[in-house]
């Protein structure tokens, strides 16, 4: 019977955990961030740096290769070459060039005399004039100042291009001393692939690195977050008022700290409030105790008072007229005396938890009857109910309670009071109200205080000063309330509202008035 | 201590035709002289005993009609008192409770109790009990009913089950009395409390439901399942006469 509703209930709190989880402050999400970030940054940085060294280094070996190559090979065959060489010797010397082991395409250039120019080419497909920029051209043409740092008025020249997505290397030098101006092209494609597949690599491992930081981040945050989690449900715990709630302590870190602190601090909380629970307990057991007491002898002043009370009313007045007063002093005030002990002993079973129900089925009506028959109010209060209201309830207690309030309205507001019965949402609702000057605003939230006294210098009123408290105490008992209030067109109202679930215990229904038949 | 007083109040006399003999059974001097005082004025003869010891002693020697039982006593208590006495005697018993703390009334509605008085107590609300529970044995009809074994004497005040006599309580003759007027109808604990204890509308329930409790011991086959006082949810009980 329990597991499903554990079950629906554990649905909604999961979502909210799992929400709570994924919430921007939460710690766990913070945590996951920084780290990830961290990795990021040392990944990323890590692997730029590597990646920008290894390019450098592969591209300039290559390079240096090629250009060492094509340098040699324009002094072995190039330099070789007469000064007027035809294009077919250039041709021949530029596929030889062409044939070394670094794998270039050559491109050697003559200037004819009588102007215009021939081209000897290696593989006219791949590498052309029209592939070597026009600043490289340029540069490599153009006679240097001969100086101490410099040696020789020409230099090869060499510039990385891009032609279709593939790099490639441009490299050119002139014969010193007249001779032809070659160009070498080389592509770089098998470096960039390597660096690719170099950066491809480098990438995976800033992934995987950030992976691995967000699980970090969690078993972090998990032990982090485990213990302030344990921390937070015996709070609560606490705060719910299991006063022995205590963690169990390990370790030496801050967390274990806080931890004791707060073993600490609900031990001193449980001392405190054990204490201040028995000095309660002792000074209602001496109310208890003290009612008790004073039980027995006014069970025997009571008895007897009764005597003096008859010999009071008896025509033979056989009481002395001089004290006469004196012994209605003493019967009226034992029967004060007797009211006050009987609602302390009521307060004192209420606030003990000993006060019990003794529940029957009680016509509302017949009852209200009854209690305000009882007590010669009739003429004093219109009842508005009608009959066969049932309610499942303690008669004594509701008695109690209706006695309270009329008694009370009837003292404040003089007659007439007003009673209504009514069934509202399962609930029953019995209204008092009177006609008097209400209750004033400041007293209003204390009405049900006990010996609460309107005003310091009010005489004492004809009541203990415990009724409205007791009443509210006996509606409690019932799982009811009492409330009060001041009408707008003038009087106060006390509400009592009592519950009446059919199927509870307490309950109550409308049914028609079963016939009393045959009852004297 | 507690030889039994002749009343030397005549203002009851007219209207009693016996003057009831109580016995009262209280520890404390002061309650014990002012309730002696308050009953014998209200008509009563009143023997007191201040331990139940003694208020035993003194039952074997004159018998009362009814007895006012404190139940806080020294020695054996008031509950042990009664149970004593329901042993072999059915005379009433009105408890004189000191605390009206529910488990107090339950014990000794349990130990065999008619009634049971609140402390402090007014004289007059227990004299107004006393003369319920007496009124209980007073007959009034002639005639008999029957239901299965059990058969009703009203004429001679008499049950019978089986053809042998049983031992009822003034209080249970009266309730089984109740129910038997009015056959297979169902009376609220509330009308049986006006009927048969003569209680007001604050009457305590529990008196009804111990009572049928102890009758049901002597008068059912198996008292756990009842088939002449049924109970009727919600309402009350009611007497059937068994198939």
């Amino acid at each position: 019977m329990t597991k499903p509703q554990d079950k629906l209930r554990g649905l909604p709190a999961a979502r909210k955990a799992l929400l709570a989880g994924l919430r921007f402050t939460s710690l766990r999400l913070r945590l996951v961030v920084v780290f990830g970030l961290v990795a990021l940054t040392a990944a990323v940085s890590a692997s730029g740096i590597a990646y920008w060294l290894n390019r450098e280094a592969v591209l300039t070996r290559a390079q240096d290769a090629a250009l060492k190559d094509f340098r040699q090979q324009m002094q072995t065959r190039a330099g070789a070459l007469r000064a007027d060489a035809t294009q077919e010797e250039l041709q021949a010397a530029a596929g030889q060039m062409a044939n070394s082991s670094q794998g270039y395409s050559v491109l050697l250039v003559a200037e004819k005399k009588g102007g215009g120019r021939i081209v000897g080419y290696s593989d006219l497909d791949a590498f052309t004039l029209a592939k070597v920029p026009g600043s490289l051209q340029k540069a490599v043409l153009k006679k240097q100042e001969l100086t101490s740092g410099n040696d020789s008025p020409y230099h090869l020249y060499w510039q990385r291009t891009v032609d279709h997505g593939t790099p490639y290397l441009v490299g050119g030098a002139t014969v010193i001393g007249g001779g032809p101006t070659g160009y070498m092209l080389k592509s770089l494609e098998p470096e960039a692939k390597d660096l690719s597949s170099l950066g491809w690599s480098l990438a995976i491992a800033t992934a995987l690195a950030l992976i691995g930081s967000a699980l970090l981040a969690q078993a972090a945050a998990t032990t982090v977050l485990k213990p302030v989690h344990r921390l937070g449900v015996a709070a609560r715990r606490l705060g719910e008022g299991k006063l022995d709630t205590r963690l169990r302590v390990s370790g030496t870190d801050e967390l274990a700290d806080l931890s004791r602190t707060f073993n600490r601090t609900a031990e001193n909380l449980e001392k405190k409030v054990a204490d201040m629970s028995a000095r309660d307990e002792a000074s209602r057991r001496f109310v208890a105790d003290m009612s008790h007491e004073l039980r027995t002898p006014l069970t025997a002043i009571t008895a007897v008072t009764e005597v003096l009370e008859e010999e009071l009313d008896a025509e033979t007045g056989s009481v002395d007229p001089m004290i006469e007063p004196a012994v209605r002093l003493v019967v009226s005030e034992t029967r004060r005396l007797g009211d006050l002990v009987e609602n302390l002993m009521e307060v004192t079973r209420f606030d003990a938890g000993t006060a019990r129900l003794v529940l029957d089925d009680v016509d509302i009506a017949d009852q209200i009857t009854a209690c305000i028959d009882a007590r010669a109010w009739l003429d004093a209060v219109e009842l508005d109910a009608e009959r066969g209201i049932t309610a499942r309830l303690d008669p004594r207690r509701l008695d109690v309670i209706l006695a309270n309030l009329i008694g009370n309205a009837l003292k404040h507001g003089g007659s007439p009071v007003e009673v209504s019965v009514r069934l509202e949402d399962a609930k029953l609702v019995i209204s008092v109200r009177d006609h008097g000057p209400g209750i004033p605003e400041d007293v209003l939230p204390h009405v049900f205080d006990r010996f609460y006294k309107a005003s310091a210098s009010r005489p004492r009123s004809e009541g203990s000063g415990l009724g409205l408290s007791i009443a509210l105490e006996n509606a409690h008992i019932h799982g009811g309330d009492i409330s009060a209030a001041n009408c707008p067109d003038g009087g106060a109202v006390f509400t009592l509202w009592l519950p009446c679930e059919s199927e509870s215990e307490v309950g109550c229904q409308a049914t028609e008035v079963p016939a009393e038949g045959g009852q004297a | 201590m507690g030889a039994l007083q002749q009343s030397k109040c005549g203002r009851a006399w007219d209207r009693m035709t016996s003057v009831p003999s109580l016995l009262l059974i209280e520890d404390d001097d002061a309650i014990r002289t002012a309730l002696e005082l308050s009953l014998t004025r209200q008509g009563h003869r009143v023997a007191t005993a201040a331990t139940g010891e003694d208020g035993l002693k003194l039952l074997g020697e004159q018998r009362p009609d009814l007895i006012v039982l404190d139940v806080m006593l020294p020695g054996i208590d008031g509950f042990e008192v009664c149970r004593r006495i329901r042993r072999t005697d059915q005379l009433p018993i009105i408890l004189l409770t000191a605390r009206s703390d529910d488990i107090d009334v339950v014990v000794g509605l349990e130990s065999g109790a008619d009634d049971y008085v609140v402390k402090p107590v007014q004289g007059r609300v227990l004299d107004a009990r006393i003369r319920a529970v007496l009124r209980r044995g007073e007959r009034e009809a002639n005639d008999a009913a029957t239901f299965g074994s059990l058969v009703i004497d009203r004429a001679a005040m008499t049950v019978t089950k089986n053809g042998e006599d049983l031992q009822l309580t003034p209080t249970e003759l009266r309730l089984l009395l109740e129910l038997s007027r009015r056959p297979g109808q169902a009376l609220s604990r509330q009308q049986l409390l006006r009927l048969v204890w003569e209680h007001d509308y604050l009457g305590d329930s529990r008196l009804v439901d111990a009572c049928v409790q102890r009758l049901r011991a002597k008068v059912e086959d198996v008292p756990s399942s009842p088939t002449l006082i049924r109970t009727v949810r919600g309402v009350g009980y009611r007497l059937d006469t068994p198939q």
